[in-house]
């Protein structure tokens, strides 16, 4: 559409490449380089001054630091939110695309208002009614509250791609005299399989990156907790070299799947449903 | 299963019609029951109960408002106005320069693949980390961005700036410049987001708008101030909306950046939260949060109308 690329453009695009890859190759830095280069100095370089993997060893062999089990934990959670939100953004999505547009809108606003609330005043209380029924500092726990926070959202997307789907699929099917669950199983979701797999997605990231719930519900003490709430953990320890090696080692397999995710992202999944 | 067929059986009455329909309407409504009572019962009733603790007095559960008394003594005019200063800053700065990464996007240049590629770096770090890294970067004394600074020393010490000549600058010095490098952490999570939903606002847009503008003489800034900037309002509108509320709800950057100084609104419910004595203050604390969210969202909402959701 816009006008053709001139010097100015290429200006602009090397300084804001740099500006969002710079603190991605600090971690990159502080995590390969030994730590004489880096948290030795007092001004460190930008630049790449030695290579090591001492950093990343030491981090993973150090007992007591959790790393393998906050990440498996993460891990564990991360899958269990996305699938709790894809099992019911499914059938919400799917019995919302039956009723009228006018009905289906309002209860997703109300669902995106309910997300609008301070994730604070839901987790404290929600952590003490854990604590009776022993989810607190429970994977399950967590995973549930969490969920929360992915279920607006996911439930639009699958929303959207049932929506997109041609009616007629569905009466073409009966008509055929497939029963309502084989047409529901074997044609209606393989069609909506994206929609499905882009909820799944970002609701894994979204719990991979969750913070507040995290350490409000599962916190660092007695046992271990998410990988978020452990890295702060490490950073209000001052375990620094720890800290980066351990946030780099969780951060590059997301960042893989972040660039598999664009061709999606791109699209109409990210404004939060609210397409006009 | 429950069809239009059903109500065949019985004639066409008009009455029939219209209870199969709201029968049908019922059935596939069920279907969003689950998802429904879920945000009700994790959600609206915690929230409830956090709004009803914030009128009891911890050990005689009486009703009280001193809950709410307490709070300016622990300091919640200024986490209000510091939080409130965050939020919109940073808004304004995500809101600019995702306009600009959206338009570069759409530019055909050489490398535009990669850029893409690389802009959206932060949207797969994870909150905590890009704090982390950024209170790396951004350090009272050394650090990244000062080693950044100590280049130019031969300039700062020209300006006459000796200060900053010989040891940088701190970053934390003062509230202000705290609550600066917390907006541009943000800044650097968020703005990817943005962008990309703006991205695809731009990209539906039809090509023969401007290239009919281009031939009426319509410059770049033009066709962007007249064209792009019109068409993709609402969607702006949303990111508002959206971003807007996160950015009131900002929690791990702050903690992990400035900690208590300044604090912020999260991070003061935070800090009184883990004392049964103090918790109700946490929970007052977080209802003013709620009704300072709600008020926001209402305000955008009036100015901007209601979002229509989907088609």
């Amino acid at each position: 559409m816009a006008s053709k690329a001139g010097p100015g453009t290429y200006i602009g695009a090397i300084i804001l490449a740099i500006i969002f890859f710079i603190p991605l190759w600090v971690l990159i830095l502080i995590a390969f380089e030994p730590v004489r280069f880096t948290f030795g100095r007092v001004y460190p370089s930008f630049l790449p001054l030695g290579f090591t993997l001492k950093n990343i060893i030491t981090s993973i062999t150090t007992p007591g630091l959790y790393l393998g089990s906050s990440l498996l934990r993460s891990l564990e959670v991360a899958f269990m939110v996305g699938g709790i939100a894809i099992f019911l953004s499914i059938f919400a999505g799917y019995g919302l695309s039956k009723l009228t547009a006018r009905v289906s809108n309002k209860i997703i606003v109300l669902l995106f208002l309910i997300n609008m609330m301070p994730g604070l005043i839901i987790s404290i209380p929600v952590a003490s009614e854990f604590d009776k029924v022993g989810l607190y500092n429970n994977i399950v726990g967590v995973a549930l509250a969490q969920e929360l926070v992915v279920l607006p959202l996911s439930v639009f997307i699958v929303l959207g791609g049932f929506r997109g789907l041609p009616k007629d699929l569905e009466n073409q099917a009966r008509v055929d005299g497939a029963p309502f669950f084989t047409s529901f199983f074997r044609i209606i979701l393989p069609l909506n399989r994206i929609a499905i797999m882009v909820a799944f997605l970002l609701s894994w990231m979204t719990s991979w990156d969750e913070f507040t719930y995290a350490v409000i519900i599962d916190p660092i003490a007695p046992s271990n907790s998410t990988f978020p709430v452990t890295l702060y953990n490490y950073v209000s320890r001052d375990l620094a070299l720890d800290a980066a090696t351990f946030a780099l080692v969780a951060t590059v397999p997301v960042l893989i799947l972040t660039g598999f995710l664009m061709k999606y992202l791109k699209g109409q999944y990210l404004s939060g449903g609210m397409v006009v | 299963m429950l069809n239009v067929t059903e109500a065949d059986s019985g004639g066409y009455s008009e009455r029939k019609i219209r209870r199969s329909h709201i029968l049908k309407d019922l059935f596939y409504f069920s279907f969003a029951l689950p998802a429904i009572a879920y945000v009700f019962i994790l959600a609206i009733v915690p929230a409830g109960s956090a709004i009803l603790f914030s009128f009891f007095k911890y050990d005689t559960h009486t009703l009280t408002l001193s809950n709410y008394y307490a709070l300016p003594g622990i300091g919640i005019y200024g986490a209000i106005v510091d939080t409130a200063v965050v939020s919109i800053g940073a808004l304004l700065i995500q809101l600019f320069f995702a306009l600009f990464l959206a338009s570069l996007m759409m530019k055909p240049f050489k490398g535009n693949k990669l850029f893409s590629l690389l802009v959206i770096i932060p949207f797969g770090v994870s909150t905590v980390v890009s704090a982390y890294v950024f209170s790396l970067i951004f350090q009272a004394f050394g650090g990244f961005a000062n080693g950044f600074v100590m280049l130019f020393k031969p300039l700062f010490l020209a300006l006459g700036l000796k200060g900053i000549a010989t040891h940088g600058i701190d970053w934390f010095a003062n509230k202000w410049s705290s609550l600066g490098v917390v907006m541009f952490s943000d800044f650097w999570k968020n703005t990817p987001l943005i962008a990309l939903i703006l991205y695809g606002g731009m990209s539906s847009l039809s090509p023969s708008m401007y290239e009919a503008a281009a031939v009426d003489g319509a410059g770049p800034l033009r066709r962007f101030f007249y064209i792009t900037l019109p068409n993709i309002a609402p969607l702006m509108a949303v990111a508002l909306i959206i971003r807007g509320v996160s950015e009131f709800n900002i929690f791990a950057l702050p903690l992990v950046i400035i900690g208590y100084s300044p604090k912020l609104l999260n991070t003061l419910i935070y800090e009184y939260y883990p004392l049964a004595i103090t918790r109700p203050w946490a929970y007052s604390a977080s209802v003013v949060l709620l009704v300072i969210i709600m008020a926001f969202a209402a305000i955008v909402l009036y100015l901007g109308g209601a979002p229509k959701n989907g088609q």
